[in-house]
């Protein structure tokens, strides 16, 4: 850290250097810290325009610490045949006022006819005069002959092919660049097959967009997230992205690949996942294994968890492949323990293999055994038997 | 001489007119005003209590019976406190009471046997206390759907039904109880008192001596199963009190979520849904032990009395 910063004071000290050693050409400079002093610029004194074509070229005066000036300006040097204007405020203009510590921007519009010869390097001059002098800003405009093939927009999958299940989220990051000479508010749009969702959003934002701004020369960074059919077979996707706006159109394609993968089901007998067990007694239940997903599900074990001192027994307790969609029967046979009481409980019944594991709650009703229900039947029927014996050997006195 | 015909004839007779006897005794005018005025007072109390909870409370009917607004106790714990005194004001003075009046051999010179008279004595008073039972099991669920304005569901029916078979049976109990001590007895003053005391024994006292006679089993510290085996003797000890017998009863018929009666240990409740409500069968198979020790209790008692009774010089 400390290196860097080193470093980056050195850069800087460099660049106060240079600065101090650029002498300050046609244009005066003000002195030492306070800058004083009344300018004509502009952002690219040298650009190459086509024939035929209308270029604003923008221009700044800037009056630094002075009163207000009042500039006129002059364009020398356009060529024959040229057009140009010099406009400020969307007026034709020949002079400005500029305030002190103020800039007044003025728009240079050059149009070269279509015939123009395209070698040529012409300069133009523009000049500002005040009350006290001139300030003169050289130009040089070439004229540029073919024309660029560019459309103004270019897209850049950073990653254009993604792989996952179908239970993924693919996100796909393209680079969109602006590069037309406006600022626009883009369009986009994306084709998915049947099924599949699609949502848009800025870098690495949360919103979701619909378009995206994107100033002239700028690149910005989109994300197209696709969410596939939870049913999409294993296999490869196009998906085509297309960005519009400003009369202009790109479209790229972009790739994912869904990978199939096994998903187990569950089923309780008749679908219901509860069932009825006496105490201490084995009892049945024809459970159905489902492969729901894509892809065969191989190894499958069958496992549970009951509680302290329940059995409980599959048959089978491997299942071996299973193809999707496709089922397989397995026998549950649920034991409860000799000293459960009455009442509702959770078996816990997983299917799984080394990648998928399915797990169901299965609600056991413990019945208690009707053994005691005899034996009080027992109890009551020796005591009536008592009755009767005395009745037998008493009765009808 | 062995008799002939069956010696039954003439039960139903005598069973009515005895149930006719006491319906119109002012004795049992007053017993049941007592019972009457209690159990409406426990009632209220209940719904009382209901009204503040009734949105947490999944079994709201059969609180009716469970539920006690202090200082008074529920209606099932009532019924449970009072209706041996019933049982037994109707039943300490079946057979003296008649020596005493001299009417026994006027009634046996009627054509009916011996056997008759006493089960008709006994069917009667349990024909008398059934009838109050369903009197004031209907008032209170009548309360209860005037008061609350929800009616009660089939699995609520079909448990306190079977609770007020329960308790009938437990009335009848503490009736073969007094008719014994009437038979064995011949002062009704004394049965009547035998009676009492055997009741206010096993209905306050018991709850004292069960642990006293459990202690006798030696408990080690430092043994948990030693503990429990000496829980277990004391609970079996009071369950020779009917009403050890009848409260667990109630509890878990009235309770859907009541599981067991005795101890549970984790390891047999890992699993298990708590609070879950079990099938009014299952409650019912829980408690089957009690109602059928407590059905052979009365039918034990009443064969003490028939014994008793049968064997005894009548033409005094």
């Amino acid at each position: 850290m400390t290196t860097k910063s080193g470093s980056l004071l050195a850069v800087t000290s460099l660049v106060t250097i240079l600065l101090a050693a650029v002498p300050a050409g046609a244009q005066e400079a003000g002195t030492g810290e306070a800058l004083k002093g009344f300018w004509l610029t502009t952002s690219y004194p040298e650009l190459a325009i086509k024939p035929g074509e209308t270029h604003t070229l923008s221009l700044s005066l800037r009056n630094e610490n002075l009163p207000p000036q009042r500039a006129s300006i002059e364009v020398a040097g356009v060529p024959e045949g040229w057009e140009w204007a010099l406009k400020g405020g969307g007026k034709e203009v020949s002079a400005a006022m500029v305030s002190p510590d103020s800039t007044e921007r003025l728009s240079l519009e050059l149009t070269p006819p279509q015939d123009a010869a395209t070698s040529e390097a012409y300069n133009i001059e523009v000049k500002a005069r005040t009350a006290t002098d001139t300030v003169i800003l050289p130009l040089t405009v070439r004229l540029s002959g073919s024309e660029t093939a560019s459309s103004g927009l270019s897209l850049d999958p950073e990653l254009p092919g993604l792989r996952g299940t179908s239970r993924s989220t693919f996100s796909f990051k393209i680079k969109v660049k602006n590069e037309g000479a406006e600022d626009g508010l883009f369009n986009l749009a994306a084709s998915v097959p049947a099924g599949f969702n699609t949502r848009f959003k800025k870098g690495y934002g949360s919103e979701e967009i619909t378009g995206v701004p994107i100033a002239a020369g700028a690149t910005e960074t989109v994300t197209m997230e696709v969410i596939p059919a939870r049913n999409a077979a294993a296999g490869r996707y196009d998906v085509g992205l297309e960005v519009s706006g400003n009369g202009i159109a790109e479209s790229t394609q972009v790739s994912l690949e869904i990978t199939g993968e096994p998903q187990l089901r569950l089923v309780g007998p008749q679908e219901r996942l509860s069932g009825e067990a006496v105490a201490g007694k084995e009892t049945s239940f024809a459970f159905t294994v489902v492969n729901a997903g894509t892809a065969p599900a191989s190894g499958i074990e069958m496992a549970a968890t009951p509680p302290t001192g329940w059995n409980v027994e599959f048959d089978p307790k491997e299942l071996g492949q299973l193809a999707p969609n496709s089922t397989a029967e397995v026998n549950v046979k649920i034991t409860p323990s000799e000293k459960a009481v009455a009442g509702d409980y959770m078996v816990s019944l997983r299917a799984e293999n080394d990648t998928v594991s399915e797990s169901v709650q299965f609600r056991t009703t413990v019945r208690t055994s009707t053994m005691w229900g005899a034996a009080g039947l027992g109890i009551i029927a020796a005591a009536a038997l008592i009755l009767g014996g005395a009745v037998t050997r008493y009765g009808r006195r | 001489m062995p008799r002939e015909g069956s010696p039954f004839k003439g039960v139903g007779i005598v069973a009515l007119k005895e149930a006719a006897d006491h319906m119109s005794s002012a004795r049992m005018h007053l017993v049941m005003l007592l019972v009457l005025l209690t159990a409406i007072a426990a009632a209220w109390g209940a719904i009382d209590r209901i009204r503040d909870t009734t949105a947490e409370d999944a079994y709201l009917f059969l609180k009716l019976f469970t539920v006690a607004r202090e200082p008074l106790p529920s209606f099932a714990a009532f019924l449970g406190f009072l209706l041996p005194l019933v049982a037994i004001s109707l039943g300490f003075d079946a057979v003296n009471g008649e020596f005493n009046r001299r009417t026994m051999s006027r009634l046996l010179a009627q054509p009916v046997y011996r056997d008759a008279i006493l089960f008709g004595k006994f069917l009667g008073g349990l024909l008398v206390i059934a009838i109050a039972l369903l009197t004031l099991w209907l008032l209170t669920v009548g309360l209860g759907i005037l008061t609350l304005g929800l009616p009660p569901s089939g699995a609520d029916i079909v448990r306190s039904v079977f609770w007020l078979i329960a308790t009938l049976f437990y009335a009848g109990v503490w009736l073969a109880l007094a008719i014994s001590f009437s038979t064995v007895i011949r002062t009704p003053a004394t049965s009547a008192l035998a009676a009492l005391s055997v009741w206010l024994i096993l209905t306050f006292f018991w709850g004292m001596i069960a642990p006293l006679l459990a202690s006798l089993q030696p408990v080690d510290p430092f043994d948990p199963v030693s503990i429990v085996n000496q829980y277990e003797l004391q609970q079996s000890i009071a369950r020779f009190s009917p009403q050890t017998l009848y409260s667990e009863i109630t509890g878990l018929l009235l309770n859907p979520s009541a599981r067991s009666v005795g101890p549970l240990f984790m390891h047999q409740l890992q699993g298990a849904v708590i609070g879950a409500p079990l099938p009014t069968m299952e409650s019912v198979m829980i408690v089957w032990p009690q109602i059928s020790c407590m059905v052979a209790a009365m039918l034990v008692l009443f064969t003490l009395a028939y014994v008793v009774f049968q064997r005894q010089e009548v033409r005094a």
